[in-house]
């Protein structure tokens, strides 16, 4: 009910100011161009979002130093500390960067923040700033109109700044204007309970307006008219430093728990540093008169002494909680629990906040298939009645599969059920509301992720298929029978191992494609089979029944390579999208595989 | 006339296909690259004389590998015809 309301109240409440306050309304319409700004700016930041983010991701986040710069630096490009915690957020949602990165992402993007003070402060309050709005805009959008997206991108950018400007523009002129009219100071409250007050007033404007940016120029330009006492103004800026975590804490619901525990983070982060500078309210006034007095900032320069007041109160943030901060995920690890252990049929990195950066939500449905893989990879152990763990190991093949003489019970159809079809489900959901964002080249490498997922279901029916000729003949009097399925079982668990040790080392285009001599060795496994098997047959060493078998979960067995083969070049190359293409354009189909085993025979014939 | 070459190029960097075909062609050139590196490697690796199994393995990744450059050579001359 009370939220039904909200939106006519607030409507009400804003018409029948414009009704009795032509200044007030230029104030609003100044903060309604300026967030359309930050939109147009969002916008334009994602066009740029392309092929490289995981690698700068990985380089830039490994130490606690480079993770606060990548939020210093990001926030203060973006201009956005509430964008910034958000795209953080579905980057540690899908498994990009670890939590202390994340919080040092936090960090960052507090003290980068408040770089945009500085901007309103020094140069957008002294200089026309309008004069330069204009021909961004103009130039802006021309390019918003071009076809390549980069130009795209780059016209959201120019048209978002050039809308800031002007919204800011409008605010100043507004606030001006309202100076002859009415005085706002005259409301003005001291004292702790006037600092209180306007925390809370800070705080809801910015909750409101989602962008402690948008409070912030507000603040700084009200205080440049004089319609705001200094101190009650220090007062606005830390609430709507405060207020800024909401946005956050909004992104993350979507997200799962490092997500949410990010934002966790952020609100503890914001909160204590909101509180440290209440407390010492006055003492910090003194530093900011003493720093500007360094700065050389005049005396009654309110609006620099503002700046530097959200500089030093969001630094002493940082340095205090900087120590802290393996304590501070300690605590929220212990305080938001993952689920006892993550169900294998859950989902782990797909998350709806990944929407929005089509990268991120790529690397989250790659990171999710892989998650896929691993559920079948046991599976498929199973069903060749070997045990995963030990096809990873460094136990020699032959002696792994002599050993293993018993049936493991692996009912496959169950464990398809329990831990693959409704993962495969969500991967293929989640894929088709994703798309949405995407590029064509983007949509395309969706699609085969896609077809990897499909790749994984189908090596684990063909499994199926050949589990159960092989736990016949696992054990068979015939030991020749017996030879040619361990022969299969050997085959196939050097696949699983091949594909284990090409996924763990490292992204190289080279090693990819060497994955290709997988299908090679079945290949010939296969034909050298069909060239021994008449000759068993010829002397009774197997029975015809036992060559069709045979036959048959030989070819099962080409099938379960060539599935997985496809899947681990499309899975585990994590390159930008066009290597990956050229990679996979290399990678050989069928006739050439069989070329090169011919060839190959043709070098043996050769030298014998 | 400078300003016409000057317009030929920006005409030609906004023509989405002709980039597009270019990026494809550095992205194969630096795999086949890396496919030369791997086959030199292994070269290498059946020259320090291993057993007759292992020389058997080289050898066919070798082939492998050689293959799979041979291919990306092809592709590339096709993708200089198109121009």
């Amino acid at each position: 009910m009370i939220r039904k309301l909200v939106l006519p109240t607030i409507f009400a409440f804003l018409a029948y100011g414009f009704w009795i306050s032509s200044d007030f309304k230029e104030i609003a319409a100044g903060v309604a161009i300026f967030l359309f700004g930050m939109l147009a700016l969002e916008e334009g930041f994602k066009a740029f979002t392309g092929g490289l983010l995981e690698k700068i991701l990985q380089r830039t986040t490994d130490k606690l130093w480079k993770s606060l710069s990548f939020g210093i630096i990001s926030t203060t490009v973006m201009q956005s500390s509430s964008l910034v915690s958000v795209i953080t957020i579905s980057f540690l949602s899908a498994g990009l960067i670890s939590l202390a990165a994340g919080v040092g992402i936090i960090f960052g993007a507090n003290l980068g923040t408040t770089t945009g003070a500085w901007l309103v402060a020094g140069f957008g309050l002294k200089v026309k700033i309008s004069t330069y709005a204009m021909p961004m805009l103009v130039f802006g959008i021309i390019l918003v109109f071009q076809k390549s997206k980069e130009l795209k991108g780059i016209g959201y950018v120019l048209a978002g700044l050039g809308f800031l400007f002007l919204g800011i523009h409008h605010m100043k002129e507004g606030f001006e204007a309202f100076k002859d009219t009415i005085d706002l100071t005259a409301y003005a409250v001291d004292g702790y309970s006037g600092v209180f007050l306007f925390t809370l007033i800070g705080l809801a404007a910015t909750v409101v307006m989602q962008s402690s940016h948008a409070t912030l120029v507000l603040i700084i330009t009200a205080l440049g008219a004089q319609q705001i006492t200094y101190e009650n103004a220090l007062a606005l800026a830390i609430g709507a430093n405060v207020g800024t975590t909401i946005t956050a804490v909004i992104g993350s619901l979507s997200a799962n728990i490092q997500g949410k525990r990010l934002a966790g983070a952020h609100l503890i982060f914001n909160a204590i540093t909101g509180l440290i500078a209440i407390v010492f309210i006055y003492q910090l006034t003194h530093l900011v008169d003493s720093t500007s007095a360094l700065l050389g900032i005049a005396e009654d320069n309110y609006t620099l002494k503002l700046a530097v007041f959200h500089t030093i109160f969001n630094a002493i943030g940082v340095v205090v909680m900087l120590p802290f901060i393996g304590k501070l995920v300690d605590f929220l690890q212990g305080y938001l629990k993952a689920e006892a252990t993550p169900e294998p049929s859950k989902p782990h990195y797909l998350n709806k906040a990944a929407f929005e950066l089509p990268d991120t939500a790529l690397a989250a449905v790659r990171k999710e298939t892989l998650h896929l893989y691993d559920n079948a990879a046991k599976i498929i152990a199973g069903g060749l009645s070997l045990h995963l763990e030990d096809i990873h190991s460094e136990m020699s093949l032959d002696e792994m599969v002599h050993k293993s003489r018993k049936v493991l019970p692996t009912d496959i159809d169950r464990q398809y059920q329990d831990s693959v079809k409704g993962l495969y489900g969500d991967i293929v959901n989640y894929i088709s509301l994703a798309q949405g964002q995407m590029s064509s080249e983007q949509t395309e490498e969706l699609f085969l992720l896609r077809a990897a997922g499909r790749d994984i279901v189908e090596a684990i029916k063909d499994t199926k298929h050949l589990q159960k000729n092989l736990s016949i003949y696992l054990d068979a009097d015939n030991p020749y029978i017996q030879h040619e399925y361990d022969n299969l079982r050997k085959r196939l668990a050097s696949v699983l191992r091949t594909l284990h040790e090409v996924r763990n080392h490292g992204h190289d285009s080279a090693i990819i494609l060497s994955l290709d001599r997988l299908k090679l060795d079945m290949k010939e496994h296969d034909q050298n089979l069909n060239n021994s098997l008449s000759s068993l047959i010829r002397h009774d060493q197997l029975s015809p029944a036992m060559s069709v078998s045979l036959m048959n979960d030989s070819s099962y067995a080409y099938d379960v390579t060539r599935n997985l083969v496809q899947m681990g070049e499309i899975l585990f190359s994590n390159a930008e999208l066009q290597l990956k293409e050229a990679e996979r354009s290399l990678s050989l189909d069928d006739d050439e595989v069989s070329d090169v085993v011919e060839q190959h025979h043709q070098h043996k014939d050769k030298q014998s | 006339m400078k300003i016409k070459k000057l317009m030929r190029r920006a005409e030609e960097y906004l023509n989405s296909d002709e980039r597009k075909r270019k990026e494809k062609r550095r992205y194969l050139k630096q795999v086949i690259r890396k496919l030369r590196q791997h086959e030199k490697l292994l070269k290498q690796e059946l020259a320090n004389g291993p057993d007759d199994d292992q020389a058997q393995q080289l050898k066919k990744q070798i082939l492998l590998a050689h293959s799979q450059r041979k291919k990306g050579v092809h592709l590339l001359k096709t993708l200089k015809k198109k121009k």
